[in-house]
């Protein structure tokens, strides 16, 4: 156990290097430079150009750039270029935004997608099966966008209350009660709408999952056995349905950092999402390789909290 | 059964608890009608955030918004766009103008003089009693003076510095009472053709390490200019100004604030306006004098610049806040400074709080020198998406909107809302590569320009919100010359003018000439989606008299750095935004030709040059105009570029917000906002409240 992870947290890290070399350069293969000037204000001269790019370190050659940004990076004193302030700061300040939509969108989406997809693989082919199939196929294909702005504006117009941001503009004075479920309030619809996708997706999974069990010898042995269908079900068959789903509880990790652009921007909600969009097209490298450098980190170790948690529920693997 | 219990108890707990808050959340009705606060309050949108609250540095619109409420400069333009006076209540524009005596050198009048005799000559010459020499103050001589100037030159790689030192001779200077471009011309006749021309600054220059001796001359010459005019703007600030943390405000914050911008250390990009100043003296705590190296009368309008407070911005200041978060005081400059998070100004607006992508709120200044603002409360909220921008706005929520292009006609007439229209400062344009084939021959760009149906455009891309213009100036200033009529569409006229140019349809249904196709590229960037409608109506516009015209759409950066900066296109569509100044020198002028430089089109006429010349030398607001129609009429002629629009914007506002100024009376009397001259209608913003019904305003207004 112990020498696995060791051996893993190795390889892990040699990977963590490659993908920052690799991220690094291609971020400045990229065409455009940063400027926290307009290249097309006719008052701007290329004097500016060299200074702005001397303070950037734009002008040294590229690996001591790289040795520079992760130097930075892990002293904690990267700035953004566009407004000076700590990279750092602003990622946790995002992080802590995002969290909240977040946390709600993936419980909508583990509390559904179970029930849904266990009773679609229950009632196999029925009216409740293929209604489910046809809705799951539905919520994939629409467009996110579209189906935010149908929702927006049923909302609004109908139920006349606000849903945009992360709270009511102006709430400050109310009790913290009206606080915390006016930002609750808030949070519903862009959850629901980060949900959509991974209910229709992952009841689809559950499905099948369990479809693929119970067709398993020891199902059948259980139903021999004359226990209750409750107990087959929900005992000898979702258990072992389970297994794959622990996989993809590590994977959800990433998503912590990832936020959705369209989602944050529709809803005005400051997140980690639009944050990154604006630094990609603000060309502002420090916030792009910082969160890329997160985001890789996470990925990897997503990766091995799943690796750890199959060992914990599977006795049969062995590393 | 309890895991099944759990997996239906689950989900009906998560989904009750979100809907439970729905009844928590104050309704649209309780936030706008039911709340008093709500009429004292002004809430605006905007799509991006801030980035930086500090009026030197930013460059973002959203932090301009911000910034023109929190700080206020000397001052501004009026409602007729005159300069009006803000922080400075009064100004005088003056000069004192220079020439080196040249020894060599007799005098047309007096033959040969020694400097004192010319000094007293010349005093009784210049008399301030005839018209002709009535702005002149003073002549004086000047003493020689040692000059050690040093600079860098780079020669292969290797960076030299040099020190020049110069013995200049003894100089005179006149002091105007105003400014006079034309003096040293006219001085011509006293002091003879070649008094200027023959004075040879090198004789008395070394150079450590030495210089080949055309080096040497053409540094002296830099550095000893026989002639040299030093404009003088000397600002009289109003007493009794404050800071929003009580601190008056006085001359040496204008120095401070004209030396950060410089300091090249805050990479501040408005350097190149202040690039032209010689120095900043404080005469007395409100008078300020700024001395200026030439004639550059755009640089009047840069002192609209908001003021920042000395005593939180200087470098005492700064090193403590270093210390203090354990940075380096060398490093650390104003950028890093906690001081763009919270501005702190002499504006109608004091700053609360910023939330990075949520909202930034300002209370108003009860100080404010002119009175404070009627509204308590400004809150600037980041809405991305104009979707939700409006339904804010419907919902009361945020107070104004400006409309989409294609929802103009609906909204315009809808009785809930007022609304305002104008045209953009901006203009959209297809510039051709005049250094190249075929575009080298007027009468090809200008049957290009033909062919184009701007009207459609208008029309059809537009929905009717933009207008045709002619030339580079913007259309509500003085300086558009309204006598020129836009070219007319005319596909046949072009065709007939591309015939008289050696162009005929050959035998493939293309226009030829000598055997070869008329034939080129037109490129613009990606993103924009009005420019790609273009693209396409361009080409297929050319298309139908005979040009075979191949597109390209560039991303944004490609576009600038691989083909604009090096002038390897045919044509392109783009569009500038100009300021009201009438300073047409980088856009326009022959020596701004090169790479990454910005008359990409290579547009080079000598009469053109010496107009643009004049218009930045010139104080003289009419004449301005008089060289800005002139300068037009060329442009216009030579058919660089074809000018193709302006939009229109439109904003709509609650109808219930109305100007309350006080009468004479005593009492609040209301008026209806009114748009200025440029169609700006937030100008009277400091008088404007919001009603509880809307307001009904007699006939007469």
């Amino acid at each position: 156990m112990l020498a696995f992870m060791g051996r893993s947290i190795i390889q892990k890290v040699v990977t963590l290097f490659f993908v920052s070399v690799i991220s690094f350069l291609i971020i400045h293969l990229a065409p455009g430079e940063p400027s926290q000037i307009d290249p097309l204000n006719p008052k701007f001269t290329p004097e500016m150009v060299e200074r702005m790019r001397t303070e950037f370190n734009l002008d040294k050659p590229l690996h001591v750039q790289y040795m520079l940004f992760y130097k930075n990076l892990f002293t904690g004193r990267i700035v953004s270029w566009r407004d000076n302030q700590p990279v750092l700061g602003k990622i946790w300040e995002r992080f802590l935004n995002s969290l909240p939509l977040f946390v709600v969108g993936t419980i909508l989406t583990w509390t559904f997608s179970f029930p849904v997809g266990i009773r679609s693989a229950i009632m196999r082919d029925g009216v409740y099966d293929k209604s489910a199939t046809f809705l799951a196929y539905l919520l994939i294909s629409i467009p996110g966008f579209f189906f935010a702005y149908i929702l927006i504006i049923l909302v609004v117009t109908e139920l006349h209350v606000p849903v945009i941001g992360m709270e009511t503009f102006g709430v400050t004075s109310a009790s913290p009660l009206v606080r915390i479920m006016d930002r609750t309030w808030h949070l519903v619809l862009p959850s629901i709408l980060g949900a959509t996708g991974g209910v229709a997706v992952l009841s689809r999974y559950v499905r099948s999952q369990m479809l693929e069990i119970i067709g398993q010898d020891y199902v059948r042995t259980a139903w021999a056995k004359g226990l209750s269908s409750e107990t087959v079900y929900y005992k000898h068959a979702l258990r072992n349905a389970l297994l794959p789903f622990v996989t993809m509880f590590g994977m959800i990790l990433p998503g912590l950092i990832g936020g959705s652009v369209i989602i944050e921007s529709i809803f005005s909600w400051p997140g980690m999402g639009r944050m990154a969009y604006e630094a990609i097209l603000g060309r502002d490298y420090p916030v792009i390789l910082t969160l890329n450098f997160i985001t890789a980190a996470l990925v990897l170790a997503g990766t091995l909290i799943s690796d750890l948690l199959y060992m914990v529920v599977d006795p049969r693997i062995k590393l | 059964m309890t895991v099944r219990r759990f997996l239906i108890i689950a989900p009906a707990i998560v989904s009750l608890v979100l809907i439970i808050s729905y009844f928590w959340v104050p309704t649209f009705e309780e936030q706008t009608r039911g709340n008093p606060d709500r009429l004292v309050q002004f809430i605006t949108t905007s799509s991006g955030d801030a980035a930086m609250l500090n009026p030197i540095l930013s460059a973002d619109s959203a932090s301009s918004q911000i910034n023109g409420l929190v700080f206020e400069g000397l001052i501004d333009r009026d409602e007729n766009l005159q300069f009006r006076g803000r922080v400075a209540h009064s100004w005088k524009i003056y000069e004192h103008a220079f020439f080196y005596i040249n020894e060599n050198a007799a005098t047309a009048r007096w033959g040969r003089l020694d400097p004192s005799g010319l000094v007293s000559h010349l005093r009784t010459a210049l008399d301030p009693r005839t018209a002709e020499w009535q702005h002149v103050k003073a002549v004086d001589l000047l003493p020689p003076e040692d000059i050690t100037h040093t600079f860098s030159t780079q020669e292969g790689g290797e960076i030299r510095t040099v020190v020049l030192r110069a013995k200049a001779p003894q100089r005179v200077r006149i002091v105007l009472d105003r400014v006079d471009p034309m003096l040293f011309e006219r001085l011509i006749k006293i002091l003879g053709d070649d008094y200027y021309n023959t004075f040879d600054p090198a004789v008395d220059v070394t150079a450590e390490p030495d210089l080949p001796s055309a080096q040497l001359k053409a540094k002296a010459r830099a550095l000893m200019p026989p002639t040299a005019h030093n404009p003088v703007i000397e600002f009289y600030l109003r007493p009794g100004v404050k800071f929003h943390d009580g601190h008056g405000l006085t001359a040496e914050d204008v120095k401070f604030t004209y030396e950060a911008i410089v300091d090249p250390k805050n990479l501040s990009p408005r350097i190149p306006d202040y690039e032209p100043v010689k120095q900043v003296l404080v005469v007395d705590p409100l008078t300020v004098r700024i001395v200026y190296k030439r004639l550059y009368s755009p640089a009047f309008t840069t002192w609209g610049m908001g003021i920042l407070p000395a005593h939180l911005l200087n470098d005492r200041v700064l090193a403590e806040e270093a210390t203090e978060r354990g940075q380096k005081p060398d490093d650390f400059n104003m950028r890093q400074s906690r001081f763009s998070r919270h501005p702190i100004g002499c504006g109608p607006f004091v700053f609360q709080e910023w939330k990075s992508d949520q909202h930034v709120r300002l209370k108003r200044f009860d100080a404010y020198w002119e009175g404070p603002p009627n509204y308590q409360e400004y809150a600037m909220r980041i809405i991305p998406d104009s979707l939700t921008q409006e339904m804010e706005f419907y919902a009361g929520t945020v107070d104004d909107y400006s409309v989409l292009p294609h929802q103009v006609a609906r909204l315009k007439k809808d009785g809930r809302f007022q609304s305002f229209s104008g045209t953009a400062f901006g203009y959209t344009y297809i510039g051709y590569n005049m250094r190249r084939e075929p575009f080298d021959d007027i009468r090809v760009r200008r049957a290009l320009g033909m062919a184009i149906d701007t009207q459609k455009i208008i029309d059809y891309v537009l929905y009717g919100q933009g207008e045709k213009i002619t030339g580079p100036f913007v259309k509500q200033t003085d300086f558009y010359n309204r006598n020129i009529a836009p070219l007319p569409y005319d596909p046949q006229g072009a065709v007939a003018l591309l015939g008289k140019a050696g162009w005929q349809l050959g035998g493939d249904g293309y226009l030829q000439k000598n055997g070869k196709r008329l034939a080129f590229t037109l490129i613009t960037n990606n993103g924009n989606a009005l420019r790609k409608a273009i693209l396409a109506i361009a080409q297929d516009a050319w298309k139908q008299i005979g040009i075979q015209v191949e597109t390209d759409l560039l991303e944004w950066s490609v576009f600038i750095q691989k083909r604009v900066n090096q002038l390897d296109f045919d044509a392109l569509i783009l569009g500038w935004s100009m300021g009201i100044d009438p300073d047409l020198y980088q856009i326009w002028h022959s020596s701004q030709g090169g790479p990454f430089q910005l008359n990409f089109v290579g547009f080079s006429d000598p009469d053109a040059d010496d107009l643009i010349l004049k218009i930045r030398q010139t104080y003289d607001h009419e004449r301005q105009v008089d060289y800005c129609h002139r300068l037009h009429e060329i442009i216009f002629a030579e058919q660089p570029y074809t000018f193709l629009y302006i939009s229109r914007w439109t904003a709509l506002l609650d109808r219930r917000i109305v100007r309350a100024v006080t009468g004479a009376d005593g009492r609040n009397v209301y008026k209806p906002i009114v748009p200025t001259k440029t169609g700006g209608y937030t100008f009277h913003f400091n008088q404007w409240i919001k009603l509880n019904r809307p307001p009904e305003f007699s006939a007469d207004g």
